[in-house]
């Protein structure tokens, strides 16, 4: 119990979040998933930095946390231009800009 | 749970073995919470589920936080997170109106799994390795207790970090001049645009 339950359970979140951005299909849920891997990552960091007694991963996971709302912020007004344009919000179907 | 105390207090240990089983335990049970959370956010059909769970997950970081001693850093998280982000997709499900998704057992979604499921192992390769000397730094819990959890971080950010909280600034900038540019002039296609 420490650093190995805090690995376990970071590494959890990451992955699921990763499977939930493969095999989801609405890009909302799949943006949800992108926020499970940051937090996952801003978990880590956090408990790293209790370990080691160093704030320095605090202010990462800070930074980290204003780079996340600015990506969700853009990432929805991205979908929302979409979903105005086409009219239905499927991944699968976005395929305009494919080869 | 008070047998249990009671055993633990019978066995004559001290205040400090007592609060530190406590807190592993508590730190236990909120992992695995915040684990189950994770997977409903993916499993659930509807949007709006996922989001729900999403908020119980990050209520669950934030509890974890706390017991790794950020405090501010857990009042940002429910703050900005379980606030002010998850209420922006709230509106948009709202506004997008949430459609269920059928779901089916496809090729690609077990490529996905089997590919997902290599990555975890391999992070969990990183609890096999063994104990490295740690470089500890000057921030102990006392330190930070004396001056306060919020103003230790600030005094940290705006000595050694001043550059890169600058530029997060400049990117909240960037971001708000990127979404008022996509969401007030609405996008027309091409063949419209040349028509006239």
């Amino acid at each position: 119990m420490g650093s190995e339950f805090v690995l376990f359970v970071s590494a959890a979140i990451f992955s699921i979040g990763a499977l939930g951005f493969v095999i989801r299909k609405n890009p909302l849920v799949m943006f949800m998933s992108v926020e499970l891997m940051l937090n996952a990552v801003n978990f880590l960091l956090i408990g790293y930095s209790s370990f080691l007694n160093s704030l320095d991963g605090q202010i990462f996971a800070l930074i980290i946390m204003t780079v996340a709302a600015a990506e969700v912020v853009v990432g929805l007004a991205i979908i929302l231009t979409i979903f105005r344009t086409r009219h239905e919000l499927d991944v699968d179907r976005i395929n305009t800009l494919k080869g | 749970m008070m047998e249990f105390l009671d055993q633990l207090w019978s066995l004559n240990m001290d205040r400090e073995t007592v609060f530190g089983l406590f807190q592993q335990s508590l730190v236990f049970i909120i992992g695995m919470t915040a684990i189950l959370a994770s997977l409903g956010v993916i499993l659930c059909a509807s949007p709006i589920y996922s989001a729900l769970y999403l908020i119980g997950n990050m209520v669950c970081l934030a509890l974890l936080f706390l017991l790794f001693n950020a405090e501010f850093l857990a009042v940002v998280q429910v703050v900005v997170y379980a606030g002010a982000v998850m209420i922006l997709f709230l509106f948009i499900i709202a506004l997008l109106g949430s459609k269920e998704e059928k779901r089916e057992l496809s090729f690609q979604n077990f490529t996905a799994l089997s590919f997902v499921g290599l990555l975890f192992c391999e992070l969990l390769m990183s609890m096999m390795v063994g104990e490295t000397k740690p470089v500890l730094g000057q921030a102990t819990p006392e330190v930070v207790q004396q001056v306060g959890s919020a103003k230790a971080i600030g005094i940290e950010l705006f000595s050694n970090h001043i550059v890169s909280f600058e530029l997060a600034s400049l990117l909240l900038l960037v971001a708000a001049v990127g979404i008022i540019s996509l969401a007030k002039f609405t996008y027309k296609p091409l063949r419209k645009r040349t028509r006239t």
